[in-house]
């Protein structure tokens, strides 16, 4: 009997905590399909006691979630791209091309980015984006974001690179390909599980981020999800179940990267921060 | 053709898109930082210097001071209820053999959802009328608390929602590293007799105190960098009971165009931020210097 014990306990204290984790997650998907407050509140786990999806065509229409969700997701496509072509030229130039000195110098200083915290640069960020006319332009979101990602970018990048044995490239040489070919070509496909990883880790990093979007925005159709979200939360306070479909819609393209992708998502989330 | 590699037109192509970006977005705000928090500018007039008045003005800022002492509570309870905890858990999923892969996914899910929606989501948990959380409480005969508008709870609040946020995301890395212990080790001891506690506090604890060292810095510098939460849940509010540094910071420098302030207040928590990691390095960092595999 003990001995089941001891197997069940463990499983028994975990479920414990995993339940903390989806309880509420469950709470707001089963509001987001609830048609009144009363519902919501009286019985929070019941079924709705009418299906609907009209809350998701409300939301998405004229709470306008389809303009910040298009917007959040051509800001994270475009920056993580750019984000991971420029740590990757970067680092194919410090760690392959023969200026060993400069690139050494090149690296440490960009690592130094590592120790800044974000917040640190928050206010010079503004003024900046303010003095450089893009403040209220999804530039003024662009820039930093893409400059935010790069020294750990360039750091997963470069370490993946360095383990690529060199006679690929010579053989790209020999076979007479230039600087550019030989690094679209050759060092960029080798390099792709690094980039994979890059890439999501900035793009899960652009698609939640707040402190920038809040301030640096307030035109409201420019406006980013998590911006737009606590925007409409203050606009709809009362209508809870709408606010809990803003939140369902919000979070499910993460939650579905997340469902495909979970290792890498973990590995590359984890291994960015403690480098970091 | 072997000058491919050595061309330096081709060297500066690849590098200056990078380097440049880099240097505008981080090098040249954080001297002008240094400049700024130096001077009263208000965003209008010429900038002044005005040397340490600044940092003088912060230090008997009893709001700043309210929100370094709320950034304290953070940190405290991060590592001193948050640890432990992390610990527990990563330990308890490293010993099952079913459903590990499910409980690893589970945790760190928190962890990659937006933190401001996090915000909102626990915003409506705590909800007087709609929340569970009170229902839940209301169980055990708790009477209705008003979470985000009881200046004795609102800091609760904020803790519980941040550790929420972030409890799975520490299990997982600890868990890696219990994982990576080699299983001969754990067998060894269980042939010997030592029960679960004494494998775990004798040989698994020790074995992953390198990685425990990790998670307090990592706890340090996130209790350091919280804001979003606080902004979307709370405003700082009410009346600056959850008010952070980095939010204090903001709100001076935004709402009211403190610019010059504002930055001396981001140059002192950058500064504070060093100070406990230096300090935590040299009090019990020495035998961990490179931990990160």
């Amino acid at each position: 009997m003990p001995a089941t014990i001891k197997k069940t306990l463990p499983h028994l204290l975990l479920m414990l905590y995993v339940a903390a984790v989806l309880t509420p997650f469950a709470f707001i998907l089963l509001s987001s399909l609830k048609t009144n407050n009363i519902d919501i509140a009286e019985r929070p786990f019941g079924l709705p006691e009418s299906w609907t999806l009209q809350n998701y065509a409300e939301a998405w229409t004229r709470a306008k979630i389809n303009v910040y969700f298009f917007n959040s997701a051509y800001l994270s496509l475009s920056s993580s791209a750019a984000g991971v072509l420029l740590a990757a030229a970067a680092a194919f130039a410090l760690t392959r091309m023969k200026f060993a000195v400069a690139s050494k110098w090149i690296y440490q200083f960009i690592l130094i980015g590592m120790l800044i915290p974000g917040n640190v640069l928050f206010i010079a960020q503004y003024l900046l984006v303010k003095d450089l006319g893009i403040l209220n332009t999804h530039w003024s979101l662009f820039l930093p974001y893409t400059a935010g990602a790069l020294p750990i970018s360039v750091l997963l990048v470069a370490a993946f690179m360095r383990s690529i044995p060199g006679e690929l490239e010579e053989a790209g040489i020999v076979d007479g390909l230039g600087a550019l070919r030989l690094f679209f070509l050759v060092v960029l496909p080798l390099t792709l599980p690094a980039l994979v990883t890059v890439f999501i880790v900035n793009f899960i990093g652009v698609w939640n981020e707040y402190l920038l979007a809040n301030f640096f925005i307030s035109k409201d159709h420019l406006r980013t999800l998590p911006t737009g979200m606590v925007g409409f939360r203050d606009a709809f306070q009362t209508n809870y179940a709408l606010i809990c479909t803003g939140i369902v819609i919000s979070v499910a393209p993460v939650l579905a990267l997340y469902a495909v992708l979970q290792e890498k998502i973990i590995e590359g989330i984890t291994a960015g921060s403690v480098k970091g | 053709m072997a000058g491919t590699l050595k061309n330096p037109w081709i060297y500066l192509l690849f590098v200056l898109p990078a380097l440049a970006l880099y240097v505008l977005f981080f090098i040249y705000p954080m001297l002008s930082s240094v400049y700024y928090g130096f001077t009263d500018w208000d965003g209008l007039n010429e900038p002044r210097f005005i040397g340490l008045d600044n940092f003088a003005e912060a230090f008997s800022d009893s709001k700043f001071r309210q929100s370094i002492l709320n950034n304290v509570y953070i940190l405290l309870f991060s590592v001193f209820v948050q640890i432990p905890v992390i610990v527990f858990f990563a330990i308890l999923i490293s010993g099952v053999k079913r459903l590990q892969g499910f409980y690893k996914t589970t945790v760190f899910m928190p962890s990659i959802v937006s933190t401001a929606v996090i915000g909102i989501l626990w915003g409506f948990m705590y909800d007087p009328e709609a929340g569970i959380v009170n229902k839940f409480l209301g169980l055990f005969g708790v009477k209705e608390i008003y979470w985000l508008a009881d200046m004795k709870m609102a800091m609760w609040a904020i803790l519980i929602a941040n550790a929420w946020q972030w409890v799975g995301f520490y299990i997982v890395l600890v868990l890696a590293a219990i994982l990576a212990i080699p299983r001969e080790l754990n067998e060894a001891a269980e042939i010997d007799g030592a029960s679960g506690w004494q494998r775990a506090l004798r040989i698994t604890i020790p074995l992953i105190w390198p990685v425990i060292s990790v998670i307090v810095m990592l706890s340090i510098a996130g209790a350091m960098k919280v804001v979003d939460i606080v902004l979307v849940m709370t405003g700082g509010g009410p009346v600056g009971a959850t008010e952070v540094m980095a939010s204090y910071m903001v709100t001076k420098a935004i709402r009211f165009g403190d610019y010059g302030y504002g930055t001396a207040l981001s140059l002192i928590i950058f500064a504070i931020a060093l100070l406990i990691t230096a300090f935590y390095q040299l009090a019990f960092g020495r035998t961990n210097e490179r931990t990160d595999g």
